[in-house]
């Protein structure tokens, strides 16, 4: 470049060309595309591979689907998924509009006790319930204060426990879904409806429900999917007539036996998940599972359609529901006062808090226990169970693996998450939707399925057991994490600022370093802490692809869980409540920002 | 329930008398509802957004409340509206206070600052919203909507969303939403301020004349002190939570009562100065140069230092010292195409800004050039 004359011939013509093809921002994403490429993408097309190999290759599929055991397991899967994202909408809905409504340090500590603990494990989210529900647990106990019950009863192992826990767990996902669709609205619509005539219900039910319609549909979708693959909570809290489709897959993984067939139940759940969110993505559009707004390329809203649906001339089934069954029905609410809505949204929200915080409360104070054995409230407080944990040797080398894999991951979600976000923002290329799609689909693929395919892949190349073949694995999920959260935080960056940085002198690099890494700095902090915290908590690969000399943090828990409930476990979950807390207070003033930008 | 039933009642009576005659400019719907605010009180902590305002609003008004933001104008609206409660004083539509009845039973009409459409309707699914609300049959409902979407002049985008619409018809459609009830009581908040300069000036004709044909008490929030003088019977004027000046138009241009509201409506010279002598409401002052004029004013004022106000397009400017004049000094003359921008400094450091029309037989003043500019008593007013 530096003996560029004005004067330009053909031949540099060329070698130009091939030096802007080189410089394009474009080529950012190959690394990203690569990773996955080799460590998803391949593993689950070997998976499907090994699913059709059979004599025939629709063999392992009928097998699935004419064992009653599976086929009814796949409905009460989908049964349960169904219900849970029910139940999240139903109270997830009061408690984004109690969010909201409130204002200044209420709102903060409502928001704060609703998405902290989403950043927690699931694990100890559903250790916690087992503590709260047990024999000796404070549920327990409060019965029989109050006179209910004379001895304690089994509240565990149930139906009705499984979907407590998973509508726990999955609700902050509902919420957060549906308070974005919320907090988006012009305040003045709500005064409009009131100023028209229109009385609390009927705002709610002709102009905030319409309107949040998006922000629902995507909670819900994502709840459902999440649920269909779950496996932790159900395993835990559940009874044997309780078992998930992805439960059968993990038994079937034990026995060798099934090669083939494990694989066909594999693939059924991944088909299923993905014809879901396939259909979901025609009517909502793919971007609903990154919750963030269009790409640019992505088709401009065709103002023919909505023109053309307009005035009293067409009615939609809906508007026909609406006049037939929802006017006459708001009359009648009408005349209840108005307070009786502000009240449904303060119990319902105020429910939702309690049953998202008030287990790791205890499980929090069960960790200063000087009990020998799990009991609500402890008989007296001691620090025996922190010194246990501290002293055992190997729940401190379960932790520092824990650390090192966590750290390993987050660099590599993070170095190739960070280029591929660049990638995608600042590079002019066709179908930056479809290749966003692909960055984030790990997010939607059952953790069960992903690990299944990865074993074989990491069977082969002798990586089962180490560190980094662990670490890699765990970034395929910490890669979404930090794409969605850096492309949000260069997005606000302001491409002007780059030209201008250009414009006086500065080579891309130099572009880089002083004018878009001091912008997206905070972002690239909040997106390693949450890569981090995704390795660090991974439990259902880790299942797949450690081995007994590789042990980490949830691994251990895992094992303790299903073999004896003590106070260490307690423990676990404090620390690990603590190592949230504190990075989230050290992130809160970027995520306020970056949500923001989102 | 008593008041917001007969509220409603009113409502659809004048309506539908409208709705029988039908049209334009041949109706002239039942008169708009009269409001009386008394001391009424809005505060957040020490902050008082709204400090004991007492404002009585004719039936059929076009009133104006006109400040500068954060003045309470808007908050003072919203307690109207039924957005904020009163923290203590009382509000009554016609002799009947309101206090008690919650906004979606008022029965007023809203514009938006944010036009406020919902996104979700067709244009005339939201000029239908009131109607819908209040139970409306169909038939009736239809026609009224196409009627009052013949006055906004909407008839052709009668099925499009808001969002295919620009800001100006979206407007349109907002306060068609507004008036489809024929509300006795309209409040409008900032609805232009959205708007660009040309589409502003067309649409504020276009309310002042549906005021004529729908004869609605309008409230009407703004910060632009010209849109106030174009539109209102009345304006006032608050600052601080307070209302400071009420008055029409004319009497708030010539003869406002203090500093602020002189500053704040029009363009004004404020000439610091001594009163020496007083004939009943005409005075003679001297300013801090030394120099003498004669004022107007209309209270009895003491004698002492005072702020006299002139209008710049009340000083007329000459080349040779007269009486009643003073010397002053150009520092900038703009031509403005039907008008002359000048600046100038008196000998007291004062500057004064003069706008005079442009004639054939003086050439344009240029920097430094030494003027003398004077007025006549009854072109400068002596505030309190």
């Amino acid at each position: 470049m530096t003996s560029a004359s004005i004067g330009v011939q053909p031949g540099r013509f060329a070698s130009s060309g091939l030096a802007r093809r080189l410089t394009d921002p474009a080529l950012l994403l190959l690394p990203a595309a690569a990773f996955l490429a080799f460590i998803y993408l391949l593993p689950l097309i070997d998976l499907i591979r090994i699913s059709l190999g059979g004599p025939t290759w629709s063999i392992y599929f009928e097998r699935v689907f004419a064992i009653p055991l599976y086929w009814d397991s796949l409905v009460r899967t989908m049964q349960i998924s169904v219900t849970v994202a029910f139940l999240c909408l139903l109270f997830g809905y009061p408690t984004a509009l109690l969010i909201h409504r409130s204002r200044g340090i209420v709102q903060i500590l409502i928001a704060t006790a609703i998405v902290l603990p989403y950043f927690i494990a699931i694990l100890i989210r559903t250790y916690a319930w087992m503590v709260l529900l047990g024999r000796n647990g404070p549920v327990n106990k409060l019965l029989i204060a109050i006179g209910i019950i004379n001895e304690p009863v089994q509240l565990l192992f149930t139906r009705g426990t499984v979907l407590l826990g998973m509508t726990a767990v999955l609700l902050p996902l509902m919420v957060l879904s549906i308070y974005s669709s919320v907090a988006r609205l012009d305040e003045s619509l709500t005064r409009a409806a009131l100023a028209s005539g229109a009385g609390p219900i009927a705002v709610f039910w002709r102009v905030l429900l319409p309107l949040t319609l998006p922000g629902m549909g995507a909670g819900f979708l994502l709840v459902f999917v999440a649920a269909l693959g779950f496996f932790i909570t159900p395993t835990l809290l559940g009874g044997p007539g309780d078992q998930m489709f992805a439960m059968h897959i993990t038994q079937q993984a034990d026995s060798v036996t099934s090669e083939g067939f494990l694989q066909a139940l594999g693939v059924v759940l991944l088909g299923i998940t993905l014809a879901v969110v396939a259909v979901a993505g025609r009517f909502l559009g793919f971007e609903f599972i990154w919750g963030g707004s269009k790409l640019s390329d992505a088709a401009p809203a065709k103002p023919e359609t909505t023109g053309r649906r307009a005035g009293f001339g067409r009615r939609t089934l809906g508007t026909l529901l609406a006049d037939l069954l929802g006017w006459p029905l708001l009359r009648l609410f009408g005349r209840l006062p108005a307070s009786c809505g502000v009240w449904t949204v303060r119990v319902m929200g105020g429910l939702v808090i309690a049953v998202l915080t008030l287990p790791i409360i205890v499980v929090m104070i069960i960790s200063f226990s000087s009990a020998s054995y799990l009991t609500f409230p402890p008989p007296g407080f001691s620090l025996r169970w922190y010194e246990t944990f501290f002293a055992d040797s190997n729940w401190m080398l379960a932790f520092s693996n824990s650390l090192v894999v966590a750290a390993m991951s987050a660099c590599i979600a993070v170095a190739l998450g960070t280029a591929a976000a660049m990638g995608i923002v600042r590079s002019s290329i066709r179908g930056k939707s479809t290749i966003m799609l692909l960055l984030v689909s790990p997010v939607i693929v059952p953790p069960v399925v992903l690990g299944l395919s990865l074993y074989s892949l990491f069977l082969r190349f002798d990586l089962v057991g180490t560190i980094f073949g662990l670490a890699a694995a765990h970034a395929i999920g910490g890669l979404p994490i930090v794409v969605v959260i850096l492309s949000a935080a260069l997005q606000a960056v302001d491409p002007k600022l780059e030209q201008a940085a250009a414009v006086h002198g500065a080579s891309s690099l130099t572009v880089f370093r002083t004018v878009i890494l001091p912008a997206i700095a905070p972002g690239l902090a909040a997106a390693a802490f949450f890569a981090f915290l995704h390795s660090f908590d991974e439990l259902v690969l880790s299942l797949f692809l450690s081995s007994a000399q590789l042990k980490t943090l949830p691994l251990m828990l895992w094992a303790d869980v299903n073999y004896r409930l003590n106070p260490v476990l307690a423990v676990v979950s404090t620390l690990e409540v603590l190592l949230v807390v504190g990075g989230i207070v050290l992130a809160r003033p970027v995520l306020a920002r970056s949500r923001e930008a989102v | 329930m008593g008041e917001p039933l007969a509220l409603r009642a009113g409502r659809s009576g004048a309506a539908s008398a409208l709705a029988a005659q039908g049209g334009r400019a041949r109706v002239r719907s039942a008169i708009g509802s009269s409001i009386a605010i008394r001391e009424a009180v809005k505060h957040y902590g020490n902050f008082y957004a709204v400090d004991r305002i007492s404002l009585d609003i004719e039936p059929g008004e076009f009133i104006t409340l006109l400040g500068p933001s954060g003045s309470g104008k808007t908050t003072l609206l919203n307690l109207l509206a039924g957005f904020q409660k009163l923290d203590s004083g009382e509000i009554l539509v016609d002799g009947k206070p309101i206090h008690h009845v919650p906004t979606h039973k008022r029965g007023f009409g809203m514009v938006f600052q944010s036009y406020a459409l919902f996104p979700n309707m067709t244009v005339t699914q939201n000029v239908a919203f009131p109607l819908r609300m209040a139970g409306v049959d169909r038939a009736t409902t239809e026609r009224r909507v196409a009627e009052t979407l013949e006055i906004m002049r909407l008839s052709e985008h009668a099925r499009k969303s808001p969002s295919q619409m620009s800001g100006g018809q979206q407007q349109r459609v907002a306060i068609a939403r507004a008036i489809v009830m024929r509300p006795k009581v309209v409040l409008m908040d900032e609805p232009l301020s959205a708007l660009d300069r040309r589409l502003r000036e067309s649409i504020q004709i276009e309310i002042r004349d549906l005021h004529q044909t729908i004869g609605s008490t309008i409230l009407f929030v703004t910060h632009d002190q010209g849109e106030a003088l174009t539109m209102s019977d009345r304006i006032a004027v608050l600052d601080a939570g307070k209302i400071v000046q009420v008055g029409r138009p004319l009497e708030i241009y010539r003869h406002p009562v203090n500093r602020f509201v002189a500053s704040f409506v029009g363009e004004s010279n404020l000439i610091e100065a001594e009163i020496v002598q007083k004939r009943g409401s005409t005075m003679t002052l001297r300013n801090r140069a030394g120099y003498v004029f004669n004022a107007e004013s209309r209270d009895a004022i003491d004698v002492g230092r005072a702020t006299v106000l002139v209008r710049p397009e009340r000083i007329a400017i000459s080349n040779e010292m007269g009486a009643n004049s003073i010397p002053v000094t150009v520092t900038s003359a703009i031509f403005l195409g039907e008008i002359l921008r000048i600046e100038a400094r008196m000998e007291s450091g004062e500057t004064l800004l003069i706008r005079c029309t442009d004639t054939a037989n003086r050439p344009l003043p240029v920097v430094g050039d030494r003027l003398h500019v004077n007025w006549g008593a009854e072109d400068c007013w002596v505030l309190a």
